[in-house]
């Protein structure tokens, strides 16, 4: 669902850099579970379910990110997929915005503050990790070879992640 | 002053003491002085694995006060302070102690009611210090940046006036003139191994250059106490962690004094020689290998770039580490153990350097009279059984 | 800086984790029954080795998932197996 009140931690934030943009109010359910129905991803790694992507969090936790407005019909379908097993989805599309980091120069970006190792050999597409960038913790994601990168992060820590990458993008246009 | 070849003699080991010091760090070197000259007690070796005033000593940075908040620790810290002020004399060598105040920022409003109690609390002590406002600050260290729009604006400061620093390789070198001519044996390149028991008592040290009998073994290795103090049986409430330190090339003056923070995690001064010298933040885990890691380093710089703007320009020329021996009330372990014939002093974590003087004199105290005088009393081992903590985390330089 | 192993998310940064201590110090079965002694030793007193220390980490910009590892405390090398 999106309504007029809806408001992006970003809004009013210019992206300089040309290959930075937010992706605002995707839909993110998060899901907590032992044994799951359908073939979840496992580590570090993004699968996808019914359409959506799933990115794994951790041993027994998943993201599940849609479209804006598609958090309802996530938790339906989770829900429905779960039946009498126990495990709790929870809607928690309010607590990250995305920002997408594409390009030649993205790599570089990113690695002047993410400790991963994001050569292509050791982080491609299809993987995701929480990690931190610039010292805040964020879900990162690499989704195609351009590469494209996004960047999940809490929304008190979006407006300075959005300044820390202005400054670190600066030298690369 | 045309300097001597030698401070202290290569003494011959000898098969006993009165007393063996094990470490011949400030806090060894200090006790064996005090022993000597206030007890009488000339018998004494001190023994030293590696070379004099080459551990924490070497490594620390040199910072000096004793503005601290609980009434056993500015006691203790404020005999040290008084000894300080006449050890150059005391021990005829310069140890360049330069009374040119410590600053402790506030930049929370926590920060600031517990720096202005500090102030009240050390003035009931008898500790000079004052409360400064930003301007005030501003005035004394004008290099830092006082403006109110920085991630940790400066909101006020505790000034001790009489704090410093002193020339940490005069300190020990002076100590072990002093103690060499009282006829303390200096014995460096001897690690001590094991203990010599009879029924329960310690009664000497093994060693690597043979078995030593003593009469009391006192115990001065920081951040090996734990593996000395296990080889006699004993678990001391101590971890042993690194804390790094750095220091930039040599600078005109531009540093007038001590500045520490403990909520960004760092303390600068500038060395008598000219270069700044830095402190941080013990490193996380557990270790003995006198190294830590980069983001510690990294953060401390950032915090004190964005205090002080002017450092931009200088250049780090090395970083270190020391082992610190953390105790759980960050405060130290001064006193007998429950193994008679064996002495501890340990626990003084980050802040060793400041405490030499005094830690060697009640340590002397405490061998010479086979009990703690009332200064070190509060610091025994029994406080982990009572309970009576000196809980001390808050006037510590840094968490830990 | 540290290279640590996360059983579940792989090798990792330093920075991601949170130091936990001493691995393995159990909580006394029955608090009452001990001495004061005993009591300070459990609050207070943790081993403090020269060399292979059982320990406590916890991935804390990771999975969150506390987890035990063996790490040698003069190579800062982590033993495989723990």
């Amino acid at each position: 669902m999106t309504d007029d009140l809806m408001r992006s931690p970003l809004a009013g934030v210019t992206f300089t850099a040309p290959f930075v943009r937010e992706l605002p109010f995707l839909a993110m359910v998060n899901l907590r579970v032992g044994t799951f129905p359908h073939p979840l991803p496992g580590p570090n790694r993004v699968g996808t379910l019914d359409g959506r992507d799933v990115l794994w969090l951790g041993p027994d936790e998943w993201l599940v990110v849609g479209p804006p407005g598609d958090a309802p019909a996530i938790e339906t379908l989770l829900h429905q997929a779960l039946g009498d097993t126990h495990g709790s989805v929870v809607d928690v599309s309010a607590n990250r915005t995305t920002l997408a980091v594409s390009g030649p120069h993205a790599r570089d970006t990113l690695a002047k503050g993410c400790p991963l190792d994001l050569h292509p050999s050791v982080f491609g597409p299809g993987h995701c990790a929480q990690t931190l960038l610039a010292r805040a913790q964020v879900v990162l994601r690499q989704v195609d070879a351009d590469p494209t990168y996004h960047v999940l992060v809490r929304g008190s820590f979006a407006p300075y992640l959005a300044e820390w990458l202005a400054d670190a993008t600066r030298e690369f246009w | 002053m045309t300097h001597p070849d030698r401070l202290w003699r290569n003494p011959c080991l000898k098969w006993s003491y009165d007393v063996v010091i094990v470490g011949g760090g400030g806090h060894g070197l200090a006790t064996a002085y005090y022993l000597a000259r206030e007890h009488g007690i000339t018998n004494v070796a001190v023994l030293e694995k590696g070379w004099l005033a080459g551990g924490n000593m070497a490594r620390n940075t040199t910072i000096i006060r004793s503005n601290y908040l609980m009434d056993e620790s500015a006691a203790i810290y404020e005999h040290a302070m008084k000894l300080w002020e006449g050890l150059s004399d005391e021990l005829d060598y310069d140890i360049l102690f330069s009374q040119r105040g410590v600053l402790n920022l506030a930049h929370t409003l926590g920060d600031v009611r517990e720096g202005v109690r500090r102030v009240n609390a050390n003035r009931l002590n008898g500790v000079d210090a004052e409360w400064l406002t930003p301007d005030q600050v501003k005035e004394f260290c004008p290099i830092v940046d006082i403006s109110p729009d920085v991630r940790y604006p400066v909101l006020g400061a505790t000034l001790q006036p009489r704090g410093g620093i002193a020339k940490h390789d005069h300190v020990a070198w002076a100590y072990a003139r002093a103690a060499d001519r009282l006829g303390v044996d200096l014995v460096q390149g001897c690690e001590v191994t094991g203990f010599v028991r009879s029924g329960g008592r310690v009664v000497g040290v093994d060693t690597n250059r043979g078995p030593i009998r003593a009469g009391a073994v006192a115990l001065a290795s920081a951040g090996h106490s734990s593996v000395l103090a296990s080889l006699a049986g004993l678990r001391l409430p101590i971890q042993s962690h690194p804390l790094q330190a750095m220091v930039s090339e040599l600078l005109e003056p531009v540093h007038p004094c001590v500045v520490m923070s403990n909520h960004v995690h760092v303390y600068v001064s500038q060395a008598h020689k000219g270069e700044l010298v830095l402190g941080a933040g013990i490193d996380p885990f557990n270790s003995y290998a006198q190294r830590g890691s980069v983001h510690v380093v990294e953060h401390q710089l950032a915090a004190a770039l964005e205090l002080f703007p002017v450092f931009g320009h200088a250049h780090v020329l090395r970083t270190w580490a020391g082992i610190v021996d953390t105790s759980p009330d960050a405060s130290p372990i001064v006193g007998p153990t429950p193994v008679p014939g064996l002495y501890v002093n340990c626990g003084w974590g980050t802040g060793g350097f400041k405490a030499t003087p005094a830690s060697g004199w009640v340590y002397a105290h405490t061998i010479a009279h086979g009990e703690p005088h009332a200064l070190n009393r509060p610091f025994g081992l029994d406080r982990f059984t009572t309970g009576a903590l000196v809980d001390e985390h808050g006037a510590a330089a840094v968490a830990h | 800086m540290l290279l640590i192993r996360c059983p579940w998310c792989g090798p990792r940064n330093e920075v991601e984790f949170s130091y936990g201590g001493a691995a393995d110090v159990v909580y006394p079965p029955d608090p009452d029954a001990l001495s004061d002694a005993e009591w300070g030793e459990y609050v207070f007193v943790r081993d403090n080795p020269r060399g292979p220390f059982a320990e406590r980490w916890v991935h804390t910009a990771g999975c969150r998932r506390w987890f035990r590892a063996v790490r040698n405390t003069v190579t800062h090398e982590f033993r495989e197996e723990s």
